[in-house]
Parts: C-alpha cells; structure tokens; sequence
C-alpha cells in the first residue's frame, strides 16, 4: 500500500469513525456495551447496602460463627453469639407435627451464618457468603459469553458495520466516498477501520469495565490476591476477546451490508449459527467467529443445570483451539471475509432509487 | 484530441429488466455540454455511467482517456455535482468539503484553503461554518457544486445545477461554466430550463427512452433536422402579397398572416431556399422589414425530436 492510499485508509477511517461515535444511532450500541457493567455495578451497590446493614446490626467473628455445634439449644447460641442480625419466628405445621421456628441470621463481615431452630434446637446451619468471588467470576463467563460476546457484540457490529455501506446507501451519501480518488479496496479498509475503531473502543471498554465492577466490593485480601495472580491476565483476555469479537463480526457484517439489500434475514441466520455453534458437527464450529473468540476467554462458564436432556445430548462442544490458534484462526476467516468484501466492493453500484 | 474527449462507446445500462440507457455513442469535446431529456430518459444513467458510480453492461467509456473503473484516477480530474440532496446535514459546508478534500491526499492546511476558495466561488463564504442541515435548498445545491469544482477538476458533471438557485446566483454560475469552458475544460450537465441550456451549451445531447436522439452544437442539430420545417417570423408592408409569393415555393409547407397583417409565420423545409426567395421578393420591393427564426433553441428541437415536453 502507497503512503497515499494508506493515509487516505486513515483519513476516511477517523471521518467515519467520528460519525459512528457520535451518531444518535450508536446510542443503543452504548446501551448494549455498558449493560454487563450497569449490571455488576447494581449487584456491587446492592452488596454494598446489604453489608453496611448488616454491619449495623453487628459484626461477630469468623471464630464465634464457627463455633455452632448441631443439635445446640437456641438460647445457649444466643447467648453466645449475641443478638442476631436478622431474627423471626414462625409456627409451622406439618401434617400433625406443630412447631414453632425461630431463625436467626448472623453475620461476620463476609459470611452469613443462617441457623433454624424448631422447639429450640437447632435444626439446621447453613453459611452463605455475601460475596463470593469465584462465584462472580463465573457468573461474569456466563454474561460474557453467552449474553455479550453472542448478543451485544454481535448486534452492536451489526448496527455500527452494515451501517458503513448498506447505511450510507439508505441516507444517499455513499455516492459522496465513491467520488473521492480512491482505489474502491482502500475505501473497504477505511471504513472497516472505522467500524473496528468504534466497536473496539465501546466494546473492549465496555468488557474491561463490567470486568472491573464485578471486582467491585469483593474483600480485599482476596481481590489483592487475585490481581497479583490472575487478575491483569483475565481483565487483557477479556477485552481481547471483545476486541476480536469485533474484529470477526465486523468482517462479516460490513460484506454483509455490501452483499445484500437486507442484512436483517443474514443476521438472523447467522445469529442462529453463532446460537447454535456447541451443537453443531466439531468441524462446522469451526466455521464460526464464537468458537475462536471462546478460546481466549480465561474462565469456562458453569452448565446450564436446566438445560433439557435431549439439548444435553447434543451439546458437544469442540475442544478448544490454543489461544495462538485462535486468533490466527479468526484473523484468516476475516481475510477470507474481508477478501470477498473486497471483490464486491469493486462492483459497488450507486442505485439508490431501489434502495 | 481523444485523450481530450469524454468518450462512450456502444454503452448500455439496463437495471436488471429496465433499460437506462441503450447503445450509446458520444464523443463530447471539451466546452459547455448540455443533456437534455424527459424523466427516466437515462441522463442520470449516462452521468453516472462517466462518474463510474455504475458500470456499463456494455461498451465502453474513457473521460479524458481514464477509464471510470479507475476511480483513483478519474476522480483526480472529474467532478460531480449529483442530484441527491444528501450532504451530511450534521456536518458544516466547509466540513463537508475539507474532509472530502482529506481523501485527495491534501494536508490539512491545504484542504482547508481549497475549501475556502470553493466556498466563495460558490457564493457560500458567510454560511461556511453553519452546518448543513440549516440550508436552504439553493444553499445545498451550491454546497455539491462546491464538492465538484473543489479540487479543480478538468472535468465536471453537473446533474441539474441549477435547481433551486436564484437569479442572480444562476448568473453566477453560468458564467462560472463558461469560466470553466474557457480553459478547455468539460462542463457536462444536465437541466430542465432550456432556455439557459440554449444560451449556455456549445453542444446539446437530447436523449429519450436511453438513446441518443441529436447531439451536436445547436444549429447543426437543427441543420441535421431537414424534415423539421424551419420557422420564420417575418415583417413586411405588404404582407399578404409576400405570402401569397412565399407559398408559390415548393419548400414553403405553411404561411400565417398576423392580426395586424403585417407580419408572417413561415414554415419552410429548406432554410437555404427560403433564404433566397425572401432575398428574390425584397429586392422586388415589398417591404421587408426584418426576418427572425423563431424555433432555433432546444424547445423546439425537443419538440420536434422527441415529441414531448422536457423534464
């Protein structure tokens, strides 16, 4: 590529993305991108006020919580560990069975201990974190890959991609590029370019903010340990792994919006494929953006334990390729992509009365 | 002279069952070229087909001997003002012409000094800065003939330029045109007034249902038209004497005396023939006071070639 062609790429590449930024149509790509972090940052606050309550109500140690044995006496825990911070009692009846339940909840600045005594024995003890970071972090795989990577990504690269051309064409302003003296490939770059630009920006944050509100509230000796382990490592791979999303949606979307009048029908199609990618044939999940992107991701999100038996069944993802040869992997059906776009590009027509 | 010509050789264009524009051959020197034509008559077509915003499904076309399939080097010598009203209306005229002026490859700097002298050739110095979607029509208009004529092209195409401008703006620009003519550059446009196109153009192309009806400067259309009878608007004393000889010759299809009988419409086949015997009964004394074609401007042609009105 001459220096001219390359800074022409550049230029159409920052006019563009400017508009793909700032354009009141982006709004919902925003929306879509920030909706993981607004999540996080909702169950950080609502931790947040469930602990200072908590707190308030009084804070014994991990020591004393511990110490419950079974079968110990109501009012000898009570007088041990004091008043509980949440307490109510109930007469249940079951069958000709009557007894009256007290529960008691106590907590130790991390943990709630739940006891339940019938008669004044304690009948059950249960202890449940209130925050629980391996638990966040898995349930962050789970939002990551299976509502941002395959929806958010996936339809923010639609809205910001298709729009390049297929967008331009609607507005009847495509025809103003077309006259600038470019080469029609240096054209196809600059815009993808700015699509990428746009989209990796507001996703690749987006990722690396929602990372870091689910982060938000944890206790800090374990959030320390985290970061000085895995934390750096995880929080790069996940923005990477947007990053690349966009890099593959992109791809697909901006031919997508040169191929074909009505990119919504491809979408859909697609959507279902990208959907339906763990229960396909091992050979055609490779044919798929989400398989090469899954593989950068650092956490494997937990089964669904609802899913239906015959889904199970079906359900045989295919190992998954090293991160080396997931980004090449992804980097060649791009070029590949990219390459077709190319072709089609150079037959572009301006013909805006059937559009 | 080729490489100087915007030539279309045995060019067609049809979008998918319909037909834009059918074997089309033009040689069009460089001057002030008018395209004439009713609605869908493939003006459009043949303008885009030589901007190379479509392609020909057959033929060929060379602008100044670059093909329109190399738009990196076409678009370094042609401009085009299009009839789609759609400059970016979120952005300023001059932002809309600098960052267009970006894609050549110009500095910043030097952009923006292109786009000032647009701007202001075009009349639109004071509402460079406003953005676009607070201009008028007219205002649009001159911002897209800003685009084409921004890196001094040597050739500009020019779809209906003169919409929606005013009288003295259209002045303006007509005489920008002939500014542009004058250095042996191509003005290639299309319009619907046709008395400016009469007054403006060194050739016209009519074309109706995508082919080429007449091309050529006016006059030699009109000359080429010779089963087109002429029209004359004569004064004389005596009048009904000099029609009654007028329509003794052969190539005299018409005579009409006016209310005042003083005055005739004549309609002749030969120009030449006419010419002569009117030369023949003035020099017998009848008074001839003066002698005027009345239908030598596009209307007529029009008229007669392709049997409407124009768009």
């Amino acid at each position: 590529m001459t220096p001219l062609r390359l800074r022409q790429a550049l230029t159409l590449a920052w006019l563009e993305a400017r508009r793909a930024f700032l354009s009141r149509r982006s709004f919902w790509v925003y929306l879509l991108a920030l909706f993981p972090a607004f999540v996080f940052f909702m169950h950080g606050i609502s931790v947040k006020i469930q602990r200072d309550r908590l707190s308030s109500r009084g804070v014994i140690s991990a020591a004393l919580m511990d110490s419950v044995r079974e079968s110990e006496t109501e009012a000898a825990v009570i007088a041990r560990l004091g008043k509980p911070v949440n307490d109510f009692a109930f007469d249940r009846r079951a069958k000709q069975d009557r007894a009256l339940v007290r529960r008691v909840n106590y907590f130790d600045g991390s943990r709630i201990l739940v006891l339940t005594f019938a008669n004044g024995v304690l009948e059950s003890k249960r202890v449940r974190t209130l925050v629980n970071l391996e638990e966040d972090r898995a349930v962050f795989a789970m939002v990551f890959q299976n509502f941002y990577l395959r929806l958010a990504v996936f339809f923010g690269c639609l809205g910001i991609f298709v729009n390049l051309f297929r967008g331009k064409m609607m507005d009847k302003t495509l025809h103003f590029w077309l006259l600038a003296p470019m080469r029609r490939e240096v054209l196809l770059g600059g815009k993808y370019l700015a699509g990428l630009l746009a989209a990796s920006l507001i996703f690749g944050l987006g990722a690396l903010l929602s990372f870091r509100l689910m982060l938000w509230e944890k206790p800090p000796a374990e959030l320390a340990l985290f970061w000085q382990q895995h934390g750096p490592a995880h929080a790069f791979a996940y923005t990477a792994a947007a990053v690349l999303a966009c890099v593959g949606y992109g791809s697909v979307f901006l031919a997508t919006g040169l191929l074909l009048r009505n990119p919504i029908i491809p979408a859909a199609v697609l959507l279902l494929w990208e959907g339906a990618n763990p229960f396909l044939p091992s050979m055609l999940q490779k044919l798929s953006v989400i398989y090469y992107v899954q593989a950068l991701c650092p956490v494997a999100p937990p089964p669904d334990p609802n899913m239906p038996a015959i889904m199970q069944f079906l359900f045989s993802p295919a190992n998954p390729p090293s991160r080396l040869l997931a980004v090449t992997g992804l980097l060649l059906v791009t070029a590949l992509v990219l390459w077709l776009a190319a072709r089609a590009v150079r037959k572009i027509e301006i013909n805006y009365s059937t559009d | 002279m080729n490489g100087a010509e915007v030539i279309l050789e045995d060019v067609s264009k049809f979008y998918g069952e319909v037909l834009g524009v059918n074997r089309v051959s033009l040689h069009i020197p460089p001057g002030i070229t008018s395209l004439v034509g009713p609605n869908g008559s493939g003006k459009t077509t043949l303008m885009n087909l030589m901007a190379g915003l479509i392609h020909p499904d057959r033929g060929s076309i060379r602008v100044r001997g670059i093909s329109p399939r190399d738009p990196e080097r076409l678009m370094r010598i042609t401009g085009y003002a299009t009839q789609y009203d759609a400059a970016p209306r979120s952005m300023t005229g001059f932002e809309f012409i600098s960052s267009l002026l970006a894609l050549h490859g110009h500095s910043r700097s030097r952009s923006a000094q292109l786009a000032v002298q647009a701007l202001e050739r075009v009349g639109l110095s004071d509402a460079a800065h406003r953005k676009v979607a607070g201009y008028s029509k007219g205002m649009r208009q001159r911002v897209r003939l800003a685009q084409a004529i921004a890196h001094d092209p040597e050739v500009l195409i020019l779809d209906e330029p003169l919409n929606g401008l005013d009288p003295l703006v259209r002045a303006e620009t007509i005489e920008m045109f002939r500014g542009e003519a004058a250095r042996g550059r191509h003005v290639i446009l299309s319009s619907h007034v046709l008395q400016e196109v009469d007054i403006i153009s060194d050739q016209v192309i009519l074309i109706a249902n995508g082919m080429i009806a007449a091309e050529g400067e006016i006059r030699s259309v009109r000359e080429e038209m010779h089963e087109h009878p002429s029209q004359f608007l004569v004064r004389a004393r005596e009048a009904s004497r000099v029609a009654s000889l007028l329509f003794l010759q052969d190539h005299v299809t018409e005579v009409r005396l006016s209310e005042d009988r003083q005055g005739l419409l004549v309609l002749t086949r030969s120009r030449e023939a006419f010419s002569q015997a009117l030369a023949s009964i003035a020099l017998d004394g009848y008074g001839i006071e003066s002698v005027a074609p009345v239908d030598e401007n596009v209307d007529a042609l029009y008229k007669y070639l392709i049997g409407g009105e124009p768009s």
